[in-house]
């Protein structure tokens, strides 16, 4: 019998600092592993008051999507990420 | 599983700083008569929005590059905000936007080309505040249709926000802005300045000196 030991990522939470383009604010966040970017995107934009569903998150150059978890997405400890608008015009 | 929890918060403090010289501003060139006459009225008075040479030059040609197809253009002002005097004003230094899907009357990111966009974050070069967004509409006036109303309550409801609206036919250009629920027209300045170019100092062509190996310098 093997017994399926938790992983680092598995129990480790991480913090994360989020930052809104449009104010230049930040919130620092703990994370579990199993949160998902719509997670986070839904706790800063409601912290900020904002619609959640208007936004997209990015780490560098790289699009978060929302129904990854925070393994799947590779975040690590630290990691900077970045509430960008989407906009429509009409 | 626990949601989230958010362990603390920064916001910017707004700095005090002298917003560009009369001797560095101008009205733009597609502002109607009436906001002319508006422009001079508040030149001494100085202005909420000031926007670069640079970021001018590129909305205004994306946005006639995109009339050409009869599309609309669209991205957003990066910048920060100041105040001077009690009064908050908005500087932009440069715009970012990516690939569009667009229509004559319709325009927003490319779901497939976020990447670039945040490419385009990643060079800029400095911090910034996206202070707000611009947008075409080709051969249809200056205007906020009740999208554009919509986009501008969801994200950029500070009064330091500005839409920036683009008629490249027609050649006409108008700046609002939210103050309350009511959109407003915001007059905005032009500016120039090398110390404020976001790129200043950056080479951007290398130059090749080619030597002579037969000519003879004058020191020799």
């Amino acid at each position: 019998m093997t017994l399926e030991l938790p992983t680092v990522c598995d129990i480790m939470s991480l913090r994360v600092k989020v930052r809104n383009a449009e104010s230049g604010a930040t919130v620092e966040m703990e994370l579990e592993s199993e949160n998902t970017i719509d997670d986070i995107i839904e706790g800063a934009a409601g912290y900020w008051e904002k619609d959640a569903g208007a936004y997209v998150l990015r780490r560098g150059k790289r699009l978060l999507r929302g129904q990854q978890t925070v393994a799947e997405a590779g975040l690590l400890n630290n990691d900077e990420l970045e509430l960008i608008p989407d906009p429509e015009g009409g | 599983m626990k949601t989230p929890r958010i362990l603390n918060a920064e916001s910017i403090e707004i700095e005090e700083r002298a917003a560009p010289p009369l001797e560095r501003i101008k009205p733009h060139k597609w502002l109607s008569e009436e906001d002319l006459r508006e422009y001079s009225t508040q030149e001494r008075n100085g202005f909420e929005l000031y926007v670069s040479r640079i970021a001018e030059e590129k909305m205004r040609n994306h946005s006639i590059r995109y009339a050409g197809e009869q599309k609309e253009a669209m991205g957003l002002l990066l910048g920060w905000v100041y105040k001077e005097n009690g009064r908050i004003y908005s500087l932009v230094k440069d715009i970012v936007t990516t690939d569009l899907e667009s229509t004559f009357v319709n325009v927003r990111f490319d779901r497939g080309a976020f990447e670039k966009l945040f490419q385009a974050l990643e060079d800029a070069g400095f911090n910034y505040i996206v202070t707000g967004w611009y947008h075409s509409h080709p051969g249809h006036g200056c205007f906020m249709s009740s999208t554009d109303l919509y986009t501008q309550r969801t994200y950029f409801g500070d009064r330091a926000h500005s839409a920036i609206v683009i008629d490249p036919m027609n050649m006409e250009i108008k700046a609002f802005y939210l103050e309350g629920k009511r959109i407003k027209n915001r007059i905005f300045a032009i500016y120039w300045d090398e110390y404020e170019n976001p790129y200043y100092g950056t080479c951007v062509r290398k130059k090749v000196i080619k030597s002579n190996p037969n000519r003879v310098s004058p020191t020799e």
